[in-house]
């Protein structure tokens, strides 16, 4: 199949997929309780829960309701979030940027170290440069990240100094604007070489604590792959026409181990862009990992509508993303097959 | 690999280090030196005597101890703050909203507290109204307010007596149910301007009128000009641009608010008073672990603290932990008397009037183990208290009696009642997570202490469940714990709680309870319209003797104002009559 086709053919399932997620979590948001808790504040009467009941159309019978808030998500409205007191769309807009951010940064880390240990390990199998990237890339998948965080911040907040939580130094923040709302592109943009520098400087320790969590299991498939790819005839081949070794490993065995490695980095990545809870709120990091932990731990079920409908958009268009990668990457697969 | 793979692997590793550490010089500690800052000693005062609470007297020159390191962050005050507020608008923000700590700061009221306890103090009107001034009338109905002059707002609208009376009549014609517009609703039957004075007339008598509503957050003035400007005024309907910009005429001007991440406030240069020393910042850290490392780095310079992770701040190094008066919203589980039919979860083997017999509210009071709770939940900074006056309430005395565990009433107390031989299973609705959950888990092993037969579920639920049960009449569960409102004045605290015919007491049918209702009712009514302090204290008093034999709640305990700070903070105090974290910058220096 070729590739536009099998596009066309993706998206039109898309619309379906979303609105059937949309409709399950919609009802299992109910079951959890009546909505307007969110909005409510101590001790209120039930005429004053009436009153905001009807002001948030929660008054109406559940399918009216549901095409109320379908309507509104057409329309860019998704209600109010009541962990963040403002409207859902304008608090997902503000929070996509900086989940992106840390997203990218993080999946640089992780790619980097996966991939750079992974290919270390399996060129060398079974001897001590090895075991050591086992050891280190094991231990970032056990180590609690709470844990990693926190030593992370002991170190290098309270006795050296170097760094600190959040996403920015607030008084250079607000020196420029910010029309993507990722702080490293709208310094970029500003121009602003010491907002870039402060951007940068508040991504390391939690792009470092997040991309360390994910190095593992991109570590273990690109050994794994690697080592079984240096054992196919293609590469006896190679070595025969006398290439270097190294040559060997770069043009031939790594560029095919990648490409199991690209789905997990595909799904990884998109565990990333859901934003981590752990990190983000260790770092004091405004994202969507946080925001979604505040509006679960409180029951704000206009948030977790409007979350539950951004993750299934974003993991299709994932998917099709790494099934587009895997036919560029193997010319051998077959799209739609 | 060959060696010049290890080479570039060495080569990337080298540059990505060598980068971390540019980057981490280049913007790194912010650290200034402000002169001579003390020595390397740490001044840490753990709370050792929870006994001798700090004072909290008006603020004075004198210089804090500034040991403990270099001040970060000169000129700038850092506050870490565990919640965020949902609304800045004093017409929509509730009582205990993390949006009155904002509004304390840059909205003023006609009179505030002040900062050494509950006195009140001229804020906006020039005087703090009384008989003996003339400003109030001698039937207690008529209040009149000097409007101070030449004060202006932050956008440089002028303060007159007329945007006075608008500021308070935007919040009754609003009359947003999430806000305390029942506060003046409830009070007042009209206003008028006269020249330069705000006059207010009362539909009853009300001995807390200035304590418990003028000074509250909803009383607060804001700018006509920015309201008109931006939304006007509309029936039931939150003003968008008030919900999250501030005009108003205080201290501190608001500059930005970056949900989820902090609310920066500046310094008001035209300040009609003394002028507030240093900006302030207040993070939003929700980890507590992350507030205690960051006031440890010295990055934050006081943090939102509770009893659960004291103990990891004494002895740390500047850091000073303060421990003063107590709070004004004790841990209370209420309990139902007027459970409807069917509307018990099914695990529950209790009647409908479980509680309509005092000898089962006396029991659980008797049973329960507040020195567990004290003790253990708030790391020894609380103590219970009488029925119903928290520590530094009106009325308040030490010699008031108050619950302990007695396990031998108790058990004679549940035998009266008829239950000690088959036992009970009771759920009680809590909030999860935190200090009220935990109450209820030592009530459970209270009562199964007790009695083996004696089941309590402790149902922890997320606060919007909770809220949405806790706002149903009928109430559909027996018993819920949480904590009480922070009211300035026991007549607010009594009405609602205690009155058989008030808030609580006709959602829990305190009349189905009360030995005598009708005489409590008269009692509370009295003391809230009498204006002589001496014979409220009087009423108040008698009121918690007969509460003593007849109690409608379970107080577990009541919670000091706790606050861990750095000790370079000058003039550090808390006043638990402001709103939490009962804290006023303006104080504040370092």
């Amino acid at each position: 199949m070729q590739i536009r086709e099998y596009l066309i053919r993706r998206l039109m399932i898309f619309p379906l997929i979303i609105v059937g997620t949309s409709i399950i979590v919609f009802v299992l948001s109910r079951v959890g309780g009546n909505p307007v808790g969110i909005y409510l504040e101590h001790e209120m009467s039930a005429e004053e829960v009436a009153q905001l009941e009807e002001r948030y159309g929660l008054n109406e019978p559940l399918p009216v309701q549901y095409f109320a808030w379908a309507r509104g998500v057409l329309t860019g409205d998704m209600g109010w979030s009541g962990v963040s007191a403002q409207p859902v769309t304008e608090a997902l807009i503000d929070r996509i940027g900086a989940t992106l951010e840390l997203a990218i940064f993080a999946a640089i880390v992780a790619i980097t170290l996966g991939v750079g240990l992974g290919t270390f390990g399996g060129a060398r199998r079974d001897r001590w440069p090895d075991h050591m990237t086992r050891v280190l890339s094991i231990s970032g998948a056990s180590m609690p990240i709470f844990w990693f965080a926190i030593l992370l911040l002991i170190v290098f907040w309270v006795n050296l100094g170097w760094f600190s939580t959040g996403r920015s130094d607030p008084t250079i923040f607000e020196s420029i604007p910010h029309p993507t709302n990722i702080y490293t592109l709208d310094a970029i943009l500003a121009g602003n070489f010491k907002a870039l520098l402060d951007a940068l400087h508040h991504l390391i320790l939690p792009s470092v604590t997040l991309g360390f969590g994910a190095t593992a299991i991109i570590a273990r498939m690109m050994r794994s792959s690697l080592v079984e790819e240096l054992n196919e005839d293609y590469v006896d081949a190679a070595r025969a026409k006398g290439l270097p070794e190294r040559l060997v490993l770069r043009r031939h065995a790594r560029r095919n181990a990648l490409i199991p490695t690209v789905t997990v980095i595909g799904l990884g990545f998109g565990f990333l862009l859901q934003g981590t809870v752990v990190v983000e709120i260790i770092f004091r990091w405004p994202g969507l990992g946080r925001w979604m932990a505040d509006a679960v731990l409180r029951g704000d079920q206009a948030t977790i509508m409007a979350y539950v409908l951004f993750t299934s958009v974003l993991f299709l268009t994932v998917n099709l993303v790494v099934d587009i990668m895997y036919a560029y990457l193997d010319r051998r697969v077959v799209l739609g097959a | 690999m060959g060696r010049s793979d290890r080479r570039s692997s060495l080569g990337f590793w080298g540059v990505f280090t060598l980068l971390v550490v540019i980057i981490a010089a280049c913007t790194g500690s912010t650290t200034s030196t402000t002169g001579d800052t003390g020595g390397d000693t740490a001044a840490t005062t753990a709370p050792d005597d929870t006994e001798e609470p700090a004072t909290t007297d008006a603020p004075d020159d004198t210089p804090g101890d500034t040991s403990g390191g270099e001040v970060k962050n000169p000129g700038l005050y850092v506050h870490a703050a565990d919640d965020e507020p949902l609304s800045l608008d004093p017409a929509q923000v509730a009582a205990g909203e993390a949006g009155e700590t904002i509004i304390l700061q840059v909205y003023e009221r006609l009179v505030e507290i002040g900062p050494g306890g509950p006195e009140l103090i001229p804020g906006l009107s020039t005087e703090v109204p009384s008989v003996e001034n003339g400003l109030i009338s001698e039937d207690g109905l008529t209040y009149t307010f000097p409007i101070r002059e030449g004060v202006v707002f932050h956008d440089g609208s002028e303060l007159t007596a007329d945007v006075v009376k608008f500021s308070w009549d935007r919040v009754l014609e609003m009359d947003l149910p999430e806000s305390n517009a029942s506060f003046l609703a409830d009070q007042i039957e009209s206003t008028e301007v006269d020249g330069n004075n705000f006059i207010v007339h009362l539909e009853e008598r009300n001995a807390a009128f200035l304590s418990s509503v003028v000074t509250s957050a909803v009383a607060s003035i804001v700018s006509q000009q920015a309201v008109e400007e931006n939304g006007g005024v509309t029936a039931g309907q939150p003003n968008q641009f008030m919900s999250s910009n501030m005009v108003g005429t205080g201290p501190y001007r608001l500059v930005a608010w970056n949900r989820g991440e902090n609310i920066q406030l500046e310094v008001f240069e035209d300040y009609w008073g003394e002028p507030a020393k240093l900006d302030v910042r207040i993070d939003q850290v929700a980890d507590s672990d992350v507030r205690a490392l960051g006031l440890q780095a010295g990055d934050y310079d006081s943090i939102e603290t509770d009893p659960t992770f004291i103990t990891d701040l004494e002895g740390a190094e500047g850091v000073e932990i303060y421990s003063g008066d107590f709070l004004l919203e004790p841990v209370h589980m209420g309990m139902n008397m007027n459970i409807p039919e069917g509307g018990l979860p099914p695990e529950d083997t209790i009647p409908l009037d479980f509680f309509h017999d005092v000898n089962v509210r006396r029991g659980f009071n008797l049973a329960f183990d507040y020195e567990a709770f004290v003790e253990g939940a708030m790391a020894g900074l609380g103590a219970p208290i009488p029925h119903y006056l928290p520590q530094g309430m009106l009325g308040y005395d030490d010699s008031l009696p108050r619950f302990e565990r007695d396990l031998a009433a108790a058990e004679e107390a549940f035998r009266e009642a008829g239950y000690w031989d088959e036992g009970f299973t009771m759920t009680v609705l809590a909030e999860e997570g935190g200090i009220f959950e935990i109450a209820g888990l030592v009530l459970a092993d209270s009562m199964a202490e007790l009695n083996p037969n004696f089941h309590i579920r402790v149902l922890a639920v997320v606060e919007a469940q909770f809220d949405a049960a806790h706002a149903e009449d009928p109430f559909p569960y027996a018993a819920w714990i949480k904590n009480a409102d922070p009211f300035a004045d026991p007549a607010a605290l009594f009405d609602a709680y205690i009155h058989p015919d008030g808030e609580w007491g006709s959602v829990h049918g305190f009349r189905n309870a009360y030995a005598d209702p009708d005489r409590i009712a008269s009692l509370v009514d009295e003391a809230a319209v009498e204006l002589d302090q001496d014979r409220r204290v009087e009423i108040y008093q008698e009121l918690a003797h007969i509460l003593y034999q007849d109690p409608v709640w379970l107080i577990p305990g009541n919670e000091r104002a706790l606050m861990a700070h750095r000790s370079w903070v000058q003039n550090f105090q808390m006043n638990p009559l402001w709103p939490r974290p009962s804290l006023k910058f303006q104080y504040f220096d370092k």
